[in-house]
């Protein structure tokens, strides 16, 4: 999140009553992929792909930013059966095949009825099956129909079956975002509802935290050594005793952080997500929108909101 | 997409190799450059025009009008487009072929297929011995691509086969996918004896087995997920050709447990 955002100066842009920085998001060139996780029913298949991207909110602390894309229709998939899209990022790809190899393995892998493909066409690929097949101790096999190999798991239900390979593309992007900053937390919160749930219909990205929305806004550094610590000018609490980028009756900010496999994408989930949370208008206590950024000079992306405004 | 003809003139007096009529090897040669290329050597050699009437320009297709048990490697090696035989072919029919398609209307002889690459297959009538499989010396068979044949096949179809699918709408002869290290061969209307002797990894399927090997285990009927994956690549492959719906859980024996045992017979009927 930002650290020192831009001064203001011109008259303020409004939108149904709210008020938008004149600022941007600040995001970075990423690693990620993509996965089909099938099962029996749909809800067995969200069920593994809510398990593997559980503990993904951030790439610093959990190693990997991991969130559920799209449910996809039984005709979809490899199988016929239903499926779930799941999209994995890191910072270079060897670090996402890390990923994938102790997420599919523990969580995919194990979860009743699963099954586990390629869910990103690319010309770079990363091993998708490089740690759960030799789950198989010796009995798994290999079937390779044009040109997909897909290997088959013995396991106490059947058999698992995973593809081996993943696409995986160095275009993608972390970090897109906003904040909603309000005099009402509920409010503040509902409104942010509102805009994961416009940034869902939106393919190719996702909202890593929980529910898609982070309170815990971060600046880099830490007079403790950690790579991140509390952005205390965000902090309603501290208001008096900071440098504070909030007005007099802020009570909350909530940050949507967007993170997609093209800078396209995450524009996209921008403009749906800012709508969503300026048609809630004001009424629920939302008073401003505004954006996390470092200044501009380490990220390759910035997304500045009056481009991405209905 | 343009075509060249060749209307066969006589039935051929000896084998003649078709090894170089593909589409790749043709690419930028004239009718009167074509009609000169050797199929046969020796004192009595014979070129294109010898056997063929030549018409069309090379292009994307090769269409022989007329076939015969004495074309030999007919779509040998070939890397793309489409070869049609409105007829038999010999032996070496599709052999180490990469891409592409080849169809022969009538019959093919042994070695159909041989140390296929990929690409597909067609063959309306039956094929003979070893489809698929390796000349002597070679370590592997087939390796890849598609091949299906509405008739019968001959003994050791899929002889060390390594991937791809070979599907029999007739029936099979005996000692079907020996010594197989991979890949799928499907007998629509059952396997015979010998079936997957010493085979080591790799999949037969068919509705019945008779009579079925004693060095395979019954591991019972089970739900297997990867045939309808199989399925579905095959239906979109193969299309009208693709193999008729397996049932939900077929019976798995495996084996062979003379040799590695990771290998796999589906029997469909039960």
């Amino acid at each position: 999140m930002s650290e020192g955002n831009e001064t203001n100066t011109a008259a303020p842009i409004t939108r149904n009553g709210i008020i938008i920085d004149d600022t941007f998001a600040e995001a970075f060139g990423m690693s990620g992929t993509g996965i089909i996780i099938t099962a029996d029913t749909a809800k067995w298949a969200r069920q593994s792909a809510v398990t593997m991207t559980g503990f993904g909110t951030s790439v610093i602390g959990c190693g990997a930013e991991c969130g559920i894309d799209y449910e996809v229709a039984a005709d979809k998939t490899p199988d016929g059966r239903p499926g779930v899209r799941v999209l994995i990022f890191g910072f270079a790809p060897n670090m996402v095949e890390d990923q994938l190899k102790n997420r599919v393995g523990q969580c995919v892998l194990t979860s009743p009825g699963s099954a586990c493909f390629n869910g990103l066409e690319s010309s770079t690929r990363i091993s998708l099956s490089g740690g759960p097949r030799f789950f198989g101790d010796g009995w798994q096999t290999a079937r390779k129909l044009g040109g997909v190999r897909y290997w088959r798991v013995p396991v106490m239900d059947g058999e698992f079956v995973i593809e081996d390979k993943a696409g995986v593309t160095t275009e993608a992007v972390g970090g897109g975002n906003f904040l909603v900053i309000g005099k009402d937390r509920a409010g503040v919160l509902q409104t942010c509802e509102r805009a994961v749930e416009a940034i869902a219909d939106v393919a190719d990205v996702i909202t890593p935290f929980p529910g898609g929305v982070v309170r815990s806004g971060s600046k880099v550094g830490s007079k403790y050594g950690a790579p991140a610590s509390t952005n205390q000018a965000f902090c309603p609490v501290l208001r008096g005793a900071v440098d504070s980028e909030l007005g007099p009756d802020d009570k909350c900010v909530l940050e949507i952080v967007i993170d997609g496999l093209t800078s396209q994408a995450v524009g996209e989930a921008m403009r749906a997500g800012l709508k969503a949370a300026l048609e809630a208008g004001p009424q629920h206590g939302v008073t401003r929108i505004s954006a996390g950024n470092y200044g501009g000079n380490l990220g390759q992306h910035h997304y500045h909101l009056k481009d991405y405004l209905p | 997409m343009s075509a060249l003809k060749l209307k066969l003139r006589a039935a051929p007096p000896r084998r003649i190799d078709l090894a170089q009529l593909v589409p790749g090897k043709l690419a930028g040669l004239s009718v009167a450059e074509i009609e000169k290329l050797v199929v046969a050597q020796g004192a009595d050699k014979l070129v294109v025009g010898d056997c063929f009437a030549v018409s069309g320009e090379a292009g994307d297709t090769i269409h022989f009008e007329g076939g015969s048990d004495k074309f030999e490697s007919v779509g040998a090696e070939n890397a793309g487009g489409l070869i049609v035989v409105d007829g038999h072919a010999g032996a070496n029919a599709g052999r180490r072929m990469k891409s592409g398609r080849l169809d022969i209307l009538g019959n093919a002889g042994d070695y159909l297929a041989s140390n296929l690459r990929g690409g597909l297959i067609v063959v309306g009538g039956s094929a003979g011995a070893h489809l698929g499989g390796p000349h002597s010396g070679e370590k592997d068979g087939m390796a890849g691509g598609n091949v299906v044949v509405k008739g019968n096949t001959g003994e050791l179809s899929g002889e060390r086969m390594r991937r791809g699918s070979i599907i029999v709408k007739g029936s099979m002869g005996r000692d079907a996918g020996a010594r197989m290290m991979g890949g799928t061969i499907f007998g629509e209307q059952g396997l015979s004896a010998g079936a997957g002797v010493q085979m080591r990894r790799g999949t037969l399927i068919g509705p019945t087995l008779y009579p079925a090997s004693a060095t395979f285990v019954d591991c019972g009927t089970h739900e297997l997920l990867i045939l309808k994956i199989m399925a579905a690549y095959w239906a979109k492959t193969l299309e009208d050709l693709a193999p008729p719906p397996m049932p939900a859980a077929p019976r798995r024996l495996m084996g062979d447990m003379a040799s590695l045992g990771k290998g796999e017979i589906l029997l469909t009927a039960g």
